[in-house]
C-alpha cells in the first residue's frame, strides 16, 4: 500500500489556549494508481491531511507510511526532502510560487534542488512542460507575462519536473473558466492514466469528482467520515446533501425524474442511457 | 514570533484599557521625559511606584513585562562591560586580575538599566492597553495641529491602520509560499550559500508579486467606495475625553513637575 | 432612456491586443444582467471601466445621462457599487462595522447617523452578530457579505459583482447567490454580475457573452442557450438539462427549449400524461 495513515493526529499549538485538533486518530489507506478526490468543508482538516503526504507537517501522534517512508510521531525524521520529490504537492493558486526569469528556469528549479545538474534539470523541465501542454516556444518567456491558465500549468510542470509518483493538488481549478477547468481536469486524467501517477485532488466541485475520480475521501471534523468508490458515493444525493454541496447534475436530474414518477433504475446510468429509458417511458404513454 | 511580546495589545477589561488613546499617548510622552530628568534614585523610585500602580490597574502581569525585556538583556550586558572598561571614576570596588572596576561604572550602568526598564514598562502600559485602531485614531488626532505645516495626519493614520490590517494576511501568505517552495525541495535551513540565496529569492519574489496584487486590489476597492486622498471625510470612530483621561494627564504632568523639582531645585 | 450607455468603448493593457475592443451596449434600469466569457475576455475590464477605475482609451460611457469623464468621476462613482473577487483584499476596516463605515466616511455622512446605517445594512446581509469581528475571524462568504453591505450603504443605483463568488467554498457561494437574488427581487437595483456559474446565468434577465474583448451575444438566457454550438465555440458551458434534451431528441422525444432542470422534468411529465 502506497499511503497509509494509522491513528494519525495533528494538534496545532498544543499546550496553549489556542490548542486546535486538526486531525484526530485518522486511519486511511489510499490506493496506488487511482485518482482520488478529497472533499470536506473549509476547516474540516483536509489541508492538514494533505500536507502530511509530503511531510510538510508531521503527525503529532500516530504513524504514517508514504511510499517506502515511515514517519512516526516523536521519532527523529531523516530523508524528508527525498519524500518531497516523490510526492508532488501543488498548492491552491500555485501561480503565486513562480519567481524565475524564464519558464524553463522556473520549471527546472525543483529538480535542481534535488541535486540534478543544469542540463539534466532542463531535460526534466522540458518533459514536464510537454506533459502539461506547454510547447518549446514558452521556454524563454517570463512566467509573469503569461495568462492565468498558462501560469498555473507552468507551476504544475514545476512539480511534475521532480518526477513524483504521487501528485497532490489543492483546488487546482479554482478561478479558471469552464473551458480551462475542463482541460486542466483532462490533464490530470492523462497524468493518471498515461503516466501512471497516483493523483489526489482536493476539490469542492462534485461534477469533477463524479466525472474524473475513482475514489472519494470525505474529511469531517478532523476525521475520515467516508472512504468509498465514486459509484457508491453518488448512488444518490444523500452524501452531498449531508455536506451541503450541490450533487452532480446527472444525480439531481435522476432524482427529479423519480420524484415525478418516472422509473429510473438504480446503478450507474450515464446521460445517454438515461435519455433512452426516459424517452421510452414518455413515448409508451402516448 | 510567538515569544515576541513587546508592543502587543492584550485585551483586558480594565479602566486603563477604556481610556482615551490621546490621553494615554500624551501621558506616556510626559512620563518618558520625566524618566530622563536626573532626579536620582528617589526620583526613579517614585516613577517606578507610579508606573507599577498603573500596570496593576491595567491587570497586566509583571512577568509579561519582564519577558518583553528579554531581547534587551544582551544589550545591557554589553553596556556593563563597556562601562567597566571605560569608566575610571569613583571609588575602586574590586579587581579582576590587574583590572580595576570602579563604582561609577556600576552605578552608571544601573542608571541606564533602570531607565530602560522604566521606558519599557511605560510604553507597554500604552501598547498593551490600546487597540491598534484606537492608537491610529489617537495619532491622527494628535497630529491634526501639525497639518498647518503640511503633515498629512490623516494619510499617516490611514497608512498605519492599513498596514496593521494586512500584517496577519501577509504572515499567512509568507507561510503559504514557504510551504509551496519547500514542496519544490527548497531547504531554508541548510544548504550552500548560493542555494540559500535562491531559497530566499524564491520566497521574496512571489511575496512581492502578491503584495503588489493586493495593493492594486485594495486601491481599487478604496477608490470604488469613494476614497480620495486629501479630500474631506467624516469619521465613524470619534474619541472623547472623559474625567478619568484628564486625571491621567494631570497625574503625568504632576509626575514630570516633581522630577524637575527633584532634579534642579533641591 | 438606458441607465448605462456604452458606445465604441476601447481599452488596452498593452500594445498587443485590446482587452475591450470597440464595444457598444445599453443597460436598462432595474434588470439583472450576467456577464460571461472565458478568462481574459474583457469582463472585469468592462466592469472597471464603468466604475471609473480604469480610464477608457476611446469611446463613450454615459451613466444616468451623465458622461463618465474626469469632471463627473466622483458623482458617477457614487452611483455604482462594485464587489470584487478577493474577499481579503477589499476588507479595508479593522472590524466589520469599520469596514461598512469606510464608504460612509468618504461620503461625509455625519457621524451620528452612521450607526443606524451600519446596523440596517449589516442586517440586510445577515451580519449583525459580527459587527465587532475582525476579518481574520470571518469566512470568505462572510467577508463578501460585509463588502456587499459596505457598498449598499452608499445607496448606489448600479451594483456590479466582479466574480464575487469565484474564490468562495460552496457554502460561501450559496450565501452570496442568495443575497444577490434577494437584492434583485426586493431592491430594484440594477445588477451586473460577472460569473462563470451557469445556474446563476439562467436566473438572470439578460446575458452578455464576451469573447476576446468583443460582445459575442447579448440576449435573454433562453435565447442565448438556444445556440449551443456557438457557446461551445466561445469556450462556455451549457446547462446540463440542455445536454439531456439533446440526448432525448436522438430517441425521438423533443421536450422543447427548457433551460432549467425543473422545467424540463415538468415538460416531460406533462407530455407523458397527455398522450
Amino acid at each position: 500500500m502506497a499511503i497509509k495513515f494509522e491513528k494519525v493526529s495533528h494538534v496545532y499549538s498544543d499546550g496553549t489556549p489556542y490548542r486546535y485538533v486538526a486531525l484526530a486518530d485518522v486511519d486511511l489507506e489510499l490506493t496506488e494508481g487511482k485518482m482520488t478526490a478529497i472533499i470536506g468543508q473549509t476547516g474540516s482538516g483536509k489541508s492538514t491531511l494533505v500536507q502530511h503526504l509530503n511531510a510538510l507537517l508531521l503527525p503529532t501522534s500516530g504513524k504514517l507510511t508514504v511510499l517506502d517512508k515511515v514517519i512516526e510521531a516523536g521519532k527523529e525524521q531523516k530523508g524528508l526532502k527525498a519524500l518531497r520529490g516523490q510526492v508532488g504537492l501543488v498548492f491552491q493558486f500555485p501561480e503565486y510560487q513562480l519567481f524565475e526569469e524564464t519558464v524553463l528556469k522556473d520549471v527546472a528549479f525543483g529538480p535542481k534542488n534535488f541535486g540534478l545538474k543544469e542540463e539534466e534539470a532542463n531535460e526534466k523541465a522540458r518533459q514536464a512542460m510537454a506533459m502539461v501542454g506547454l510547447g518549446k516556444e514558452y521556454e524563454e518567456r517570463s512566467p509573469l507575462e503569461m495568462s492565468g491558465g498558462q501560469k498555473r500549468r507552468t507551476a504544475i510542470a514545476g512539480i511534475l519536473a521532480m518526477d513524483p509518483k504521487v501528485l497532490v493538488l489543492d483546488e487546482p481549478t479554482a478561478g479558471l473558466d469552464p473551458a480551462g477547468t475542463k482541460s486542466m481536469m483532462e490533464l490530470f486524467r492523462k497524468l493518471n492514466k498515461e503516466y501512471g501517477k497516483t493523483v489526489l485532488i482536493v476539490t469542492h466541485d462534485m461534477e469533477q469528482v463524479f466525472a474524473y475520480c475513482d475514489e472519494v475521501v470525505v474529511v469531517e471534523n478532523g476525521k475520515i467520515r467516508v472512504h468509498t468508490t465514486v459509484e457508491d458515493f453518488f448512488r444518490d444525493s444523500t452524501e452531498c446533501r449531508k455536506m451541503g454541496v450541490l450533487p452532480p447534475a446527472l444525480i439531481t436530474l435522476k432524482e427529479m425524474l423519480r420524484d415525478k414518477g418516472f422509473k429510473v433504475p438504480e446503478g450507474n446510468l450515464n446521460i445517454k442511457e438515461l435519455a433512452k429509458i426516459i424517452a421510452g417511458q414518455v413515448k409508451k404513454h402516448g | 514570533m510567538g515569544n515576541f511580546t513587546l508592543g502587543r495589545y492584550i485585551p483586558m477589561d480594565s479602566p486603563i484599557h477604556k481610556m482615551d488613546p490621546r490621553a494615554k499617548i500624551c501621558a506616556m510622552l510626559l512620563v518618558l521625559i520625566a524618566v530622563f530628568m536626573p532626579a536620582g534614585w528617589l526620583g526613579y523610585g517614585i516613577i517606578f511606584a507610579v508606573v507599577a500602580g498603573v500596570i496593576l490597574c491595567a491587570k497586566l502581569s509583571f512577568r509579561y513585562i519582564l519577558k518583553s525585556m528579554k531581547p534587551m538583556m544582551f544589550m545591557m550586558l554589553f553596556l556593563l562591560v563597556i562601562n567597566c572598561l571605560v569608566m575610571k571614576t569613583g571609588t575602586p570596588l574590586f579587581t579582576i586580575g590587574s583590572f580595576v572596576i570602579y563604582s561609577d561604572a556600576i552605578t552608571q550602568t544601573l542608571y541606564i538599566v533602570v531607565r530602560l526598564l522604566l521606558m519599557i514598562m511605560i510604553t507597554t502600559c500604552l501598547t498593551a492597553t490600546t487597540k491598534p485602531l484606537e492608537m491610529t485614531l489617537g495619532i491622527e488626532d494628535l497630529l491634526k495641529p501639525f497639518e498647518k505645516i503640511h503633515v498629512p495626519s490623516h494619510e499617516i493614520a490611514m497608512l498605519i491602520s492599513i498596514a496593521l490590517r494586512f500584517i496577519p494576511d501577509l504572515i499567512d501568505e509568507t507561510t503559504r509560499i514557504m510551504k509551496a517552495q519547500e514542496s519544490r525541495g527548497v531547504d531554508l535551513k541548510e544548504g550552500k550559500f548560493t542555494e540559500k540565496i535562491m531559497a530566499i529569492l524564491s520566497l521574496v519574489v512571489p511575496l512581492f508579486v502578491s503584495a503588489f496584487q493586493r495593493a492594486e486590489d485594495l486601491a481599487n476597492a478604496m477608490e470604488a467606495r469613494g476614497y480620495a486622498p486629501g479630500e474631506k471625510r467624516t469619521r465613524y470612530k470619534v474619541l472623547k475625553m472623559h474625567k478619568r483621561d484628564w486625571i491621567l494627564l494631570c497625574g503625568a504632568f504632576a509626575l514630570l513637575a516633581a522630577m524637575i523639582v527633584l532634579a534642579y531645585f533641591r | 432612456m438606458a441607465l448605462i450607455e456604452v458606445k465604441n468603448l476601447k481599452y488596452s493593457y498593452d500594445q498587443k491586443k485590446p482587452a475591450v475592443d470597440d464595444v457598444s451596449f445599453e443597460i436598462e434600469k432595474g434588470l439583472y444582467y450576467t456577464i460571461i466569457g472565458h478568462n481574459g475576455s474583457g469582463k472585469s475590464t468592462i466592469a472597471k471601466l464603468i466604475a471609473g477605475l480604469l480610464e477608457k482609451e476611446s469611446g463613450e460611457i454615459i451613466i444616468d445621462g451623465m458622461p463618465l469623464d474626469r469632471e463627473n468621476l466622483y458623482k458617477i462613482r457614487s452611483k455604482i457599487g462594485i464587489v470584487f473577487q478577493n474577499p481579503d483584499n477589499q476588507f479595508i476596516g479593522s472590524t466589520v462595522q469599520d469596514d461598512i463605515a469606510f464608504g460612509l466616511e468618504n461620503h461625509c455622512v455625519p457621524q451620528e447617523e452612521m450607526d443606524d446605517i451600519i446596523n440596517t445594512f449589516a442586517e440586510k446581509v445577515g451580519m449583525t452578530k459580527y459587527l465587532h469581528s475582525e476579518p481574520t475571524h470571518l469566512s470568505g462568504g462572510q467577508k463578501q457579505r460585509v463588502a456587499i453591505a459596505g457598498v449598499l450603504a452608499m445607496h448606489p443605483q448600479i451594483l456590479i459583482f466582479d466574480e464575487a463568488t469565484s474564490m468562495l467554498d460552496p457554502q460561501g457561494k450559496a450565501e452570496i447567490k442568495k443575497v444577490i437574488m434577494d437584492l434583485h427581487e426586493n431592491s430594484g437595483l440594477t445588477i451586473l454580475s460577472i460569473t462563470h456559474d451557469i445556474d446563476e446565468v439562467v436566473t438572470s434577465d439578460k446575458v452578455m457573452v464576451l469573447y476576446e474583448g468583443k460582445i459575442a451575444m447579448f440576449d435573454t438566457p433562453e435565447e442565448i442557450f438556444k445556440d449551443e454550438k456557438t457557446l461551445v465555440k466561445l469556450r462556455l458551458d451549457v446547462p446540463y438539462c440542455l445536454k439531456f434534451a439533446n440526448e432525448l431528441k436522438k430517441y425521438g422525444v423533443d421536450p422543447g427549449h427548457e433551460i432549467t432542470t425543473e422545467g424540463l422534468v415538468e415538460k416531460l411529465w406533462q407530455s407523458s400524461l397527455k398522450k
